[in-house]
């Protein structure tokens, strides 16, 4: 080499560096959203580690004889350790234990449903395939309390919570349902896993799919039973998935809050979230602790999830040489199977939006007569004089329903744009720069938000932004959905980076397209399915989000999932029916009308 | 048309050394293969030049003008550089159609319209794809996607072409042909071609002059009959030609060698003859198959109809010989062996470097 190093020399060559390595534009992106996401992740991480040792204003002053600001470790002592009227119990250890039940179970049921409808779809030559794998998909379209509503207006009666009123089955059949069946423990675990079935269909399916066959046929050569098969060949290879699919469904399920919030609440069933946001309520310091014991658990499993996909690659083997897949003949089973799944699906899918219609009809709760009908609820007008409780006007005729769905619908489109392009651009710089120390930071800060479950990360962007007096209204909600949102988007921007060989840009580089040019004119085209997924989701995500907002609202009236929920509470039935309807309806034609105009689905945002 | 000079170049990817001090010059109008193994940094040499890679250390001209100089700080980038690259697989854009594949690189130059339409329609009619002007790459054949590629690389007349590997991807067939096209567009076009490849006989059959490299370090540059004949080292030697040079174990008193239970006189034509272990290196069409001589036992015969391959156990060595015409030896069959020239000596001892050349004479 030759030796020139003077100072001033290395001065001008370490000038000349930085100016190169600016001058890439993956290098600027990653540089950007490291320094962004940094802010957006760590930050509020901080202040709401704080928040666990801060005195808040109101009740934890008197509680603990403190002024408001001041650091103690009382919420600590208090949460965990206070054996009094057995406080640490009921209000801690109890919705702990609950949580782990409840997201065991709802896992369990999610890859046992999910993983045999991938098998039957994948493997075998069930009829009605098509009908199957486009309706097994909707209850993960539409909002998690779907489910749980449908099952409280079908299953409740006056014998158990709240004894209000019966439901379909009481009032119909004449059958009452125990309350077991009806509230707690085995309906939340029940709904969320069917809430969750289509997620693990999804990521079983697709190793399924992209199985080489010749695994199954080298087996069949040597004489194995398709029994054996299917239990030593087929079932190994997707273990890694099933896994997968089991901590995630773990995840979701421990931050759910929606679910057991309809169906654990009436008979005070509560889990770690729903604690929460009661403890939120005068007891700030207790619930930001809690709320640290939910990510802890989220991050445990994130991390356990990585160390299972991380083997996961030995296993999928995508070749592509041997397409045909030798199907499993059902035989005479196949018609009964294909139409007990049918009806099933029909049940958990179609079902529950005309009950929901059904009950937004009737004036007096459990009488399913004609006469008891009516569109009041619906376009009704000046309902004062006619109802003893409730809004004056129909759903579709009041204005705050309308701000609220117009609230909802910007809040969903601002949060998509966000992060759809920040994923595209994460996916770009991530993916350009792979190997990198710098692209494997930003890679990681991008999941993080993933890592928190939605209720927490909405709390801990509340006690972010009181310490910032313009952070609020609008902003803020677009804010933490932007963020909240940002992984699924980063990842299917990664995806569809890392399938495009990077031959492809610099083809363009060569004759000199500049930057902006080889984004719009030749990545994004190429790939513009699964970036639109990476809008899509966050979209539809947002438009049916409760959790993450429902602490963060200026008021319940501001987007539609939080009047739908204050209507609920106050017990207005069929207004909240009617508008739980106007959310699902809103969001399955988004979904449909993405996904016809430009080829985007949710499948491809889930799917890696 | 420029000279391509590369001064102590080197690239590191971490504690990786891709390149390692590598100077090179690349005449004007030449077509330089970069050869090695995979691994070697051929194909990061090549991105470097064309500035898709940028260097840790050195100094890259293109005619007069510096590129690239980590003393300066200076980077131009590959639009600037005025070259033209040809992807491994083609990297044609999907959702644009052969015509638009070529054309976009000329919008973005500003050319009008009509100039480009003039050009494309040329570079169509060079090529012989005119009917397919219209189609979608993946409605193309895997011969048909190279020449629309070349097209497109050729379109704003670069001053040198960069080529990665471009036939790789084709079946044997396709490829010998799209090897004379390519050496017939290199005179057609009067540019400097700068092309990688891990096959030696592309390297052969190609290029004016080869550059042989191995981890990173050049190992040898010259013009490929000359490489093949006079290798500098024994990973040279061993990687140019097919079937391989032989390689015996000898052992020098300065005049006389002893391999495989033979004795025979070196008679050198350049360097001189150290005493102790050496190996000795002879071509597989130097070793004959005649009537007199040291005797050998057949050990398998591949008749390939124009050029016969045999396979020999000479003492306790097994060696190669080519013979042109039609043989079939059964096996076991004792023949007897006469070494034409060159013969080579290589020293292990000094990383395998060519001592010698010159001639046996069978004692």
């Amino acid at each position: 080499m030759p030796s020139n190093a003077s100072p001033g020399n290395r001065l001008v060559r370490t000038g000349g560096r930085i100016r190169a390595w600016l001058s890439t534009p993956a290098n600027l992106i990653l540089l950007l959203f490291l320094i962004l996401l940094l802010v957006l992740t760590l930050y509020p991480l901080i202040t709401m580690l704080l928040e666990m040792f801060t005195v808040h204003i109101g009740r934890e002053e008197s509680l603990t004889g403190l002024n408001a600001g001041e650091m103690t470790l009382y919420h600590f002592q208090r949460l965990f350790a206070t054996a009094k009227n057995n406080y640490s119990r009921n209000q801690f250890w109890t919705p702990l234990l609950n949580t782990m039940a409840v997201s065991v179970t709802s896992s369990l049921i999610a890859i046992l449903f999910g993983g045999t409808v991938a098998f039957l779809v994948t493997r075998t030559d069930m009829k009605y395939k098509k009908f199957v794998s486009s309706v097994f998909v909707f209850p993960y379209i539409m909002p998690s309390w779907t489910l749980a509503l449908f099952w409280e207006t079908f299953f409740k009666n006056v014998n158990i919570g709240l004894k209000t009123s019966n439901g379909i089955m009481a009032s119909v059949f004449g059958v009452y349902a125990p309350e077991w069946f009806v509230y707690g423990f085995f309906p939340i675990a029940l709904v969320l896993g069917l809430h969750y079935a289509p997620f693990a269909y999804i990521l079983i399916g697709g190793i399924l799919r992209n199985m080489d066959a010749n695994l199954e046929e080298a087996a069949t050569i040597l004489k194995t039973r398709r029994f054996r098969i299917l239990f030593r060949i087929t079932l190994p290879i997707v273990r890694p998935a099933m896994l997968s699919t089991f901590l995630l469904v773990f995840a979701s399920s421990m931050s759910a809050y929606s679910v057991p919030v309809f169906l654990g609440s009436p008979v005070r069933y509560y889990v770690l979230s729903t604690k929460m946001k009661a403890l939120m309520d005068g007891t700030k310091g207790q619930a930001y602790i809690m709320v640290g014991v939910m990510i802890l658990f989220g991050a445990a499993i994130l991390l356990l999830n990585q160390k299972v996909t991380g083997s996961r690659k030995q296993f999928t083997t995508v070749t592509g040489k041997s397409g045909q897949i030798s199907r499993i003949r059902l035989g005479r089973a196949n018609r009964p199977l294909a139409l007990i799944l049918v009806i099933l699906l029909i049940l958990v899918a179609v079902v529950p939006l005309f009950t929901f219609a059904l009950e937004s009809v009737i004036v007096k709760a459990g009488d399913y007569s004609l006469s008891n009908m009516t569109l009041d609820f619906w376009i009704g007008q000046n309902l004062q004089e006619r109802l003893d409780q409730g809004d004056s006007t129909g759903i579709l005729l009041n204005p705050k329903v309308w701000s609220a769905l117009g609230f909802s619908l910007g809040l969903a489109a601002v949060c998509a744009l966000v992060a759809g392009t920040s994923g595209i651009l994460v996916g770009y710089g991530v993916a350009r720069r792979r190997g990198t120390r710098m692209s494997n930071w930003v890679n990681a800060l991008s999941f993080f938000p993933y890592l928190m479950p939605s209720l927490a990360f909405g709390a801990i962007y509340l006690s972010m932004s009181s310490r910032i007096p313009w952070l609020g209204g609008f902003l803020l909600l677009a804010l933490t959905g932007s963020v909240k949102y940002l992984p699924f988007a980063s990842r299917s921007g990664v995806n569809a980076m890392l399938q495009l060989s990077g031959e492809i840009e610099e083809a363009a580089v060569i004759t000199g397209v500049p930057w902006y040019k080889r984004m719009a004119r030749i990545i994004f085209p190429i790939q513009r399915s699964t970036f639109l997924s990476g809008y899509l989701l966050p979209l539809v995500s947002c438009m049916r989000e409760l959790s993450l907002f429902v602490l963060i609202v200026p008021t319940s009236n501001t987007i539609l999932t939080t009047m739908l929920m204050q209507y609920s509470e106050k017990g207005w039935a069929q207004f909240g029916n009617a508008i739980n309807l106007l959310i699902i309806l809103v969001v399955l034609i988004i979904n449909f009308t993405v996904n016809k105009l430009t080829g985007a689905s949710i499948d491809k945002g889930v799917g890696g | 048309m420029p000279e391509i000079t590369l001064q102590h170049v080197t690239k590191r990817f971490g504690r990786f050394v891709a390149v390692d001090d590598l100077s090179l010059v690349i005449d004007n109008n030449a077509f330089i293969t970069l050869l090695g193994p995979s691994g070697c940094g051929k194909t990061t040499t090549l991105r470097m030049i064309a500035g898709l890679e940028v260097p840790t250390e050195g100094r890259i001209l293109i005619g007069d003008r510096v590129v690239f100089d980590a003393d300066r700080g200076i980077n131009l980038s590959p639009d600037k550089r005025d070259v033209g690259f040809l992807f491994q697989n083609y990297a044609l854009w999907p959702h644009m159609t052969v015509w638009q594949n070529i054309a976009f690189g000329l919008e973005n130059l500003k050319w009008d319209k009509a100039r480009i339409r003039k050009r494309v329609t040329e570079l169509l009619e060079m090529l012989r794809i005119e009917d397919f002007e219209k189609r979608y790459p993946s409605e193309l054949s895997g011969g048909q996607q190279q020449r629309v590629a070349i097209a497109r690389t050729l379109a704003p007349n670069p001053q040198v072409l960069f080529m990665d590997e471009p036939l790789s991807n084709l079946d044997a067939k396709l490829r010998t042909e799209m090897r004379t096209e390519l050496k017939r567009l290199h005179r057609d076009t009067d540019s400097t071609f700068v092309y990688v490849t891990h096959d030696q006989l592309e390297a052969m059959t190609l290029s004016t002059r080869v550059c042989i490299m191995e981890d990173g370090h050049l190992r040898q540059y010259a013009p490929p009959l000359e490489m093949y004949s006079r290798p500098a080292s024994l990973f040279v030697a061993g990687f140019m030609g097919n079937p391989p040079m032989n390689f015996l174990e000898a052992e020098s008193d300065g005049q006389v060698l002893t391999f495989a239970g033979i004795r025979a006189r070196f008679l050198p034509r350049e360097g001189t003859v150290r005493t102790g272990k050496l190996v000795l290196g002879i071509r597989p069409e130097a070793v004959m198959i005649t009537d007199h001589g040291p005797e050998a036992r057949v050990w398998s015969t591949l008749p390939s109809g124009m050029e016969t391959t045999v396979r020999l156990r000479l003492g306790d060595q097994t060696l190669t010989s080519v013979v042109f015409g039609n043989l079939d030896y059964a096996p076991d069959t004792l023949v007897r062996l006469q070494f034409g020239s060159p013969a080579l000596l290589f020293d292990r001892e000094q990383e395998g470097a060519k001592i010698c050349e010159g001639s046996l004479e069978i004692l």
